[in-house]
C-alpha cells in the first residue's frame, strides 16, 4: 500500500514535473495566451475509497459522464487520484491531501464517508458526491432542492431500500422466522438503515439478528455462523465496503451455503443469490456530469442533488438452485435481470 | 479651391437629383423586401413552432398513455375475496415495462385496497385499507382517467398519481404513482432547430420537465418556473407564436400546445437569433447590397454631375473670359450635345467680336486724321481700302502761327499750352467742317489735305473757304492775344497737284500722309505767306478763280523751285 502511495506519489510528480517542461517550453515558443490556456487545464481530485481494480466500472461511468459534458482526462482535464484502497479510516487524511492542492474540484464517489471526508476537509473546495445514503439526513446538504455550499451531487437510492432487500428475502424464504442483518458498524449510514429495517421486520413478523463487519475476517466469520443455523439468510445493509467485496462475499457465500442479499449487482453476477439496489453506473455517470458542468462554470448550489430513478433487482437462478431454493414466478418477472 | 468651387450650385444639385434618384427607390425597395421577408419568416416560423410543440405534446402524451395502457392491463379480471398471486406478477411485470411507475396500488370493486407494490418501500397485500373515499378513486370513477396534481417528492423530484378504473366495477381500479422525471427521455429528445428545446408545465405552471434535469428538481420553487410560466402566459391560451425571455435572459420564440389527459403545456422554444437566422442573413444581405448601391450610386452621381457641369463650368469661365476682352479664347466642348452647339456658338460669336473689335480699333486710328464724316463712312462701310496708298490729286493745306518761336520762348509753359489750345480748337472746327483730312501738326504748323482720301468736289474751293475760314476764326484769336501783349501773326499756304496719298508708319503708329511737290510747295507758300494771309499756287487759283476773290502777287521764287512760281492771294475783307 505504501509502496503503491509512493508509486502514485511519484508519478504526480513526474506529471508535474512534465507539464511544467511543457509549460516552459510553450511560454518560450508560443504566445503568451496559449500559456493562458494551458495553464487554465481544470484539475480534479478523485478522491476514491477503494482501488484502481476494484473501482474500474465506476470510474469509466464517471468518465462517460464527463465525456458528455466534453470533458476528457488528458485532454482538457486532469485528473489526481487518492486511492485509499479500502481503508475507509485513510479517507479524511486523504481528503485533507487533495484539499490542500491547486485543484478546480473534489469528485467524492463510492458513498457516503467518502463524501462526509471530503467536506470535512475541504470546506472551501467544490465537491461533487456519489453516495448510497440520503444526504439530507447526513447532514452532507441542506436540502436536494437547494444543496447550499458548494456541494452537490448524486444519490443513488441505495440507503432508502435496505427494507426492500429483507422483504425480497423473506419472500425467497417464505417460512424462517428470523433473518440475519449484516450492517458496517464505521458506516455513518449503519443507525440509519437499522431505524428502517427494524419496523419492517415487525410489519413482516420477522425476528432481526444484527451482525457487524467491518472487516474481511469478520465477514466470513458472519457467513461461517450462519452456515452452523441454516434457518436464516443474510441481508446485506447498504454500504460502500460491502459493495466493493461482492466478489469476495459471492465466495463466502456459496462456500458455506448461505442465502444472501446484497446491493450490488456485482453480488448475483460473481455468483450470489440476488442484489437489489441503485444503477450504480447511472449515479457515477451522473456525478461525471455534475463535475464537467461545475467546471464548465456552474455553481454548485444550483445543481439540485439527483437522485437516480432505477433501483433494480438481479437475480441468479443458478445460485438458487445450489441452494436449494427457487424464486416465486412473480419475483422472476419482476427482475431486471435474471441470471440462469 | 477647385473642388470645393465644384460642390456649389448645379453640381450639388445634380449630384444630390442623380444620387436621390439611385439610392432612394434601391433603400425602399430593401426596407420592402426586408419587411416582407421579416413577415414571411415569422409565418414560416409560427407554422414550424406550431408543428413542433403539437409533436411535442403527441410524445408527451404517448408517454403518459404508455403508462396508463400499462396499468389497463391490470384491471382486466374481477376480483374475488381470495388473495391473488398472479396481480402481484402482472404489477412487478408492469414495474419493468415503466420505470416511471414508481408505485402501484390496486383496489378493488368495493374500494379496498388489496395490492400495494413499490419500488423503494414494503409492498402490502391484502391489507384491505378502505380507500373507497381516496379523491384518485373518486376521480377515475368520474372520467375513467384521472391525474392528480403534481407533487415534488421531497421538494425536488415531480411525481404524479394517475388512477384508472375498469370497463365494469367488478375490475376494480389502479391508482400508480409516477415519477415525472422520466419524461426527461422524451423531452431531451425534442430538438427545436439546433439549440432550440421543449419544456412541460403542469396546470399551475410548474416546470415538470426540461433537458436540464437540474431546472426539474428545482421546478417546485417558484423562482425556477416563473420564467418558463411567463413565456407560456406570453403564448397564451390561443397558441401560436410568442417571443419572450428566457432563464438565461436571452430572445427566444416559442409556441405552446397543451397535453390532452394530465392537462399540462408543452412549450417548445428557440433562441429568436437562430430562429431568424435566415431574416438577418437576408437583411445583412440587403443591407451590404444597399451599402454598395449607395456608394455606387454616389459614384455614379459624382461622375454625371461632373460631366455634365464641366461643360457649363467651360462655358462659364469662357464667357467671362470672352467678356473681359479675350477674344481668342475658344470653349473646348466635345459632349456633343446642345452645349457643344452652344459652346461652338460661343466661340463663333467670339471671332465675329475678335473681327469687331479689330475693324473698330483701325476706324478709331482713322478718326486721329479723317474728318468725322469720312470715319464714319469708313466705318459704315467697314472698308479701308480707300486708305491704301494711290496717287491722287489733292490740296494740300499749310499754315502756322508767325513770331510764335519768339513768343514761347517769352512766356510761361502754361500760356503757350493756352494758346495753343484755343488755335488748336479753332482750326479744329474748320477742319471738321470742311471735312478734310488732317495729316499732322506740330507745334504751331498744320498741315490738311481736301480730296483725300476720299474725293469731294471742288476741292480748290472747299480747301481755300476753309483757309478763309481758319484765317478768320485765328484772327480773332488774335485780336484777343494782342490784349493780352501777345504778338503772333497767322499765314495759309495751298497748294493742288499730284501726290502719293496712303498710310504710312507703323504697327498701331499709322498716319495717313500725302508725299509729293505739291507738299513742299504748299509748305513753302505757307511759309512765305505773312500774318493775314491766305497764298496759293496756279492751280488752286485756276480752281477759285471767278468763285473767290482773288490777287495775283506775280511769280515768286519759291525754294526748291528751279523757276519762279505764280502765287496768288486771298482777298480778305480787312477786319476791325
Amino acid at each position: 500500500m505504501k509502496c503503491a502511495d509512493s508509486a502514485s506519489a511519484l508519478y504526480n510528480e513526474r506529471a508535474r514535473r512534465r507539464d511544467f517542461l511543457l509549460l516552459m517550453a510553450g511560454a518560450a515558443t508560443w504566445t503568451t495566451s496559449s500559456y493562458a490556456q494551458k495553464s487554465a487545464k481544470p484539475v480534479i481530485g478523485y478522491l476514491c475509497p477503494e482501488s484502481p481494480e476494484l473501482f474500474a466500472s465506476r470510474l469509466k461511468a464517471f468518465h462517460d459522464g464527463l465525456a458528455e459534458t466534453g470533458f476528457v482526462e488528458g485532454r482538457n482535464v486532469a485528473i489526481d487520484y487518492q486511492w485509499a484502497n479500502g481503508q475507509y479510516a485513510r479517507l479524511p487524511a486523504l481528503a485533507a491531501d487533495l484539499a490542500a492542492r491547486n485543484l478546480d474540484l473534489i469528485v467524492a464517489p463510492g458513498g457516503a464517508p467518502v463524501a462526509l471526508a471530503a467536506k470535512a476537509a475541504g470546506a472551501s473546495k467544490t465537491i461533487v458526491f456519489e453516495m448510497g445514503g440520503d444526504p439530507v439526513q447526513l447532514g452532507v446538504v441542506d436540502s436536494l432542492a437547494r444543496p447550499g455550499g458548494n456541494i452537490t451531487g448524486v444519490s443513488s437510492l441505495n440507503v432508502d431500500v435496505s427494507p426492500k432487500r429483507l422483504e425480497l428475502m423473506h419472500e425467497l424464504l417464505p417460512t424462517a422466522t428470523k433473518l440475519a442483518v449484516v450492517t458496517n458498524p464505521t458506516s455513518p449510514t449503519a443507525q440509519s438503515q437499522l431505524q428502517k429495517l427494524r419496523p419492517a421486520a415487525g410489519t413482516l413478523g420477522l425476528d432481526l439478528q444484527i451482525l457487524n463487519a467491518s472487516t474481511e475476517h469478520e465477514l466470513e466469520s458472519i457467513f461461517s455462523s450462519m452456515a452452523q443455523a441454516p434457518a436464516g439468510g443474510l441481508v446485506f445493509t447498504s454500504d460502500p465496503y460491502f459493495a466493493f467485496r461482492s466478489r469476495r462475499l459471492a465466495e463466502l457465500a456459496a462456500k458455506y451455503r448461505v442465502p444472501a442479499i446484497t446491493q450490488s449487482r456485482d453480488f448475483p453476477k460473481a455468483g450470489g443469490l440476488m442484489s437489489y439496489g441503485g444503477d450504480f453506473a447511472q449515479s457515477h455517470r451522473r456525478a461525471g456530469i455534475y463535475a464537467g458542468r461545475i467546471l464548465k462554470g456552474e455553481k454548485p448550489s444550483d445543481l439540485p442533488v439527483q437522485l437516480v430513478t432505477k433501483v433494480e433487482l438481479v437475480i441468479n437462478l443458478k445460485a438458487a438452485k445450489l441452494l436449494g431454493h427457487e424464486f416465486s414466478p412473480s419475483l422472476v418477472s419482476g427482475a431486471d435481470e435474471v441470471i440462469e | 479651391m477647385i473642388v470645393r468651387d465644384r460642390f456649389r450650385g448645379l453640381f450639388q444639385k445634380y449630384l444630390l437629383a442623380l444620387f436621390m434618384a439611385v439610392a432612394i427607390p434601391l433603400v425602399i425597395n430593401g426596407a420592402i423586401e426586408a419587411w416582407f421577408g421579416y413577415r414571411d419568416q415569422r409565418a414560416r416560423l409560427e407554422q414550424l413552432l406550431g408543428v413542433q410543440a403539437t409533436s411535442a405534446a403527441a410524445e408527451i402524451h404517448d408517454f403518459i398513455y404508455g403508462i396508463t395502457n400499462q396499468l389497463g392491463w391490470l384491471i382486466q379480471l374481477s376480483w374475488t375475496d381470495e388473495p391473488d398471486e398472479r396481480r402481484r406478477t402482472d404489477a412487478l411485470r408492469a414495474f419493468r415495462q415503466a420505470p416511471a411507475i414508481v408505485s402501484l396500488t390496486l383496489l378493488d370493486n368495493k374500494g379496498l385496497e388489496r395490492l400495494y407494490v413499490s419500488r423503494l418501500g414494503l409492498n402490502r397485500i391484502e391489507s384491505r385499507t378502505d380507500r373507497s373515499t381516496d379523491p384518485a378513486l373518486v376521480g377515475a370513477r368520474a372520467s375513467q382517467t384521472w391525474f392528480g396534481d403534481v407533487s415534488y417528492h421531497r421538494g425536488s423530484e415531480p411525481h404524479l398519481t394517475v388512477a384508472i378504473v375498469g370497463n365494469r366495477p367488478s375490475v376494480g381500479a389502479v391508482i400508480a404513482e409516477v415519477n415525472l422525471k422520466l419524461i426527461w427521455d422524451v423531452i431531451s429528445a425534442i430538438k427545436v432547430g439546433k439549440t432550440g428545446h421543449a419544456f412541460l408545465l403542469d396546470r399551475p405552471g410548474r416546470l415538470i420537465a426540461h433537458p436540464d434535469m437540474s431546472l426539474v428538481l428545482r421546478g417546485a420553487e417558484e423562482a425556477t418556473s416563473k420564467p418558463f410560466r411567463s413565456i407560456r402566459d406570453a403564448i397564451g391560451p390561443g397558441g401560436g407564436l410568442a417571443t419572450s425571455l428566457d432563464v438565461q435572459g436571452h430572445w427566444v420564440a416559442a409556441s405552446a400546445a397543451p397535453v390532452s389527459g394530465p392537462d399540462w403545456t408543452v412549450v417548445v422554444e428557440q433562441p429568436l437569433a437562430e430562429a431568424y437566422a435566415p431574416i438577418y442573413e437576408a437583411l445583412w444581405r440587403t443591407a451590404s447590397l444597399i451599402v454598395v448601391g449607395t456608394m455606387f450610386a454616389g459614384l455614379l452621381a459624382y461622375a454625371l454631375a461632373d460631366r455634365m457641369t464641366k461643360p457649363i463650368r467651360l462655358l462659364e469661365v469662357g464667357t467671362e473670359r470672352i467678356g473681359a476682352g479675350f477674344f481668342d479664347h475658344r470653349i473646348s466642348i466635345e459632349t456633343g450635345d446642345e452645349l457643344q452647339s452652344l459652346a461652338n456658338s460661343f466661340n463663333r460669336m467670339a471671332a465675329e467680336l475678335a473681327v469687331a473689335q479689330e475693324q473698330r480699333e483701325r476706324i478709331a486710328k482713322l478718326k486721329r486724321f479723317l474728318a468725322p464724316q469720312v470715319a464714319d463712312l469708313v466705318d459704315r462701310t467697314g472698308e479701308d481700302s480707300l486708305l491704301d496708298g494711290r496717287r491722287t490729286e489733292v490740296v494740300v493745306v499749310f499754315c502756322d502761327l508767325r513770331g510764335f518761336t519768339a513768343f514761347s520762348a517769352g512766356v510761361e509753359p502754361e500760356a503757350v499750352m493756352s494758346v495753343l489750345s484755343e488755335y488748336y480748337e479753332a482750326l479744329g472746327k474748320g477742319i471738321t467742317q470742311f471735312a478734310a483730312t488732317l495729316v499732322s501738326f506740330s507745334g504751331d504748323g498744320l498741315m490738311v489735305l481736301v480730296n483725300a482720301p476720299v474725293a469731294v468736289e471742288e476741292p480748290a474751293l472747299r480747301a481755300v473757304d476753309l483757309a478763309v475760314a481758319m484765317q478768320k476764326s485765328v484772327q480773332d484769336l488774335i485780336a484777343g492775344w494782342r490784349s493780352q501783349g501777345y504778338h503772333v501773326g497767322f499765314g495759309v499756304g495751298l497748294a493742288s497737284g499730284s501726290a502719293t496719298v496712303g498710310r504710312i508708319g507703323y504697327e498701331d503708329r499709322l498716319d495717313y500722309t500725302a508725299i509729293g511737290s505739291v507738299v513742299n510747295l504748299a509748305a513753302r507758300l505757307c511759309a512765305s505767306a505773312a500774318d493775314r494771309e491766305i497764298l496759293m499756287d496756279a492751280v488752286v487759283a485756276t480752281g477759285v478763280r471767278g468763285k473767290r476773290p482773288l490777287e495775283d502777287l506775280g511769280g515768286r521764287q519759291i525754294k526748291g523751285f528751279d523757276e519762279a512760281v505764280p502765287v496768288f492771294r486771298v482777298y480778305l475783307k480787312p477786319t476791325g
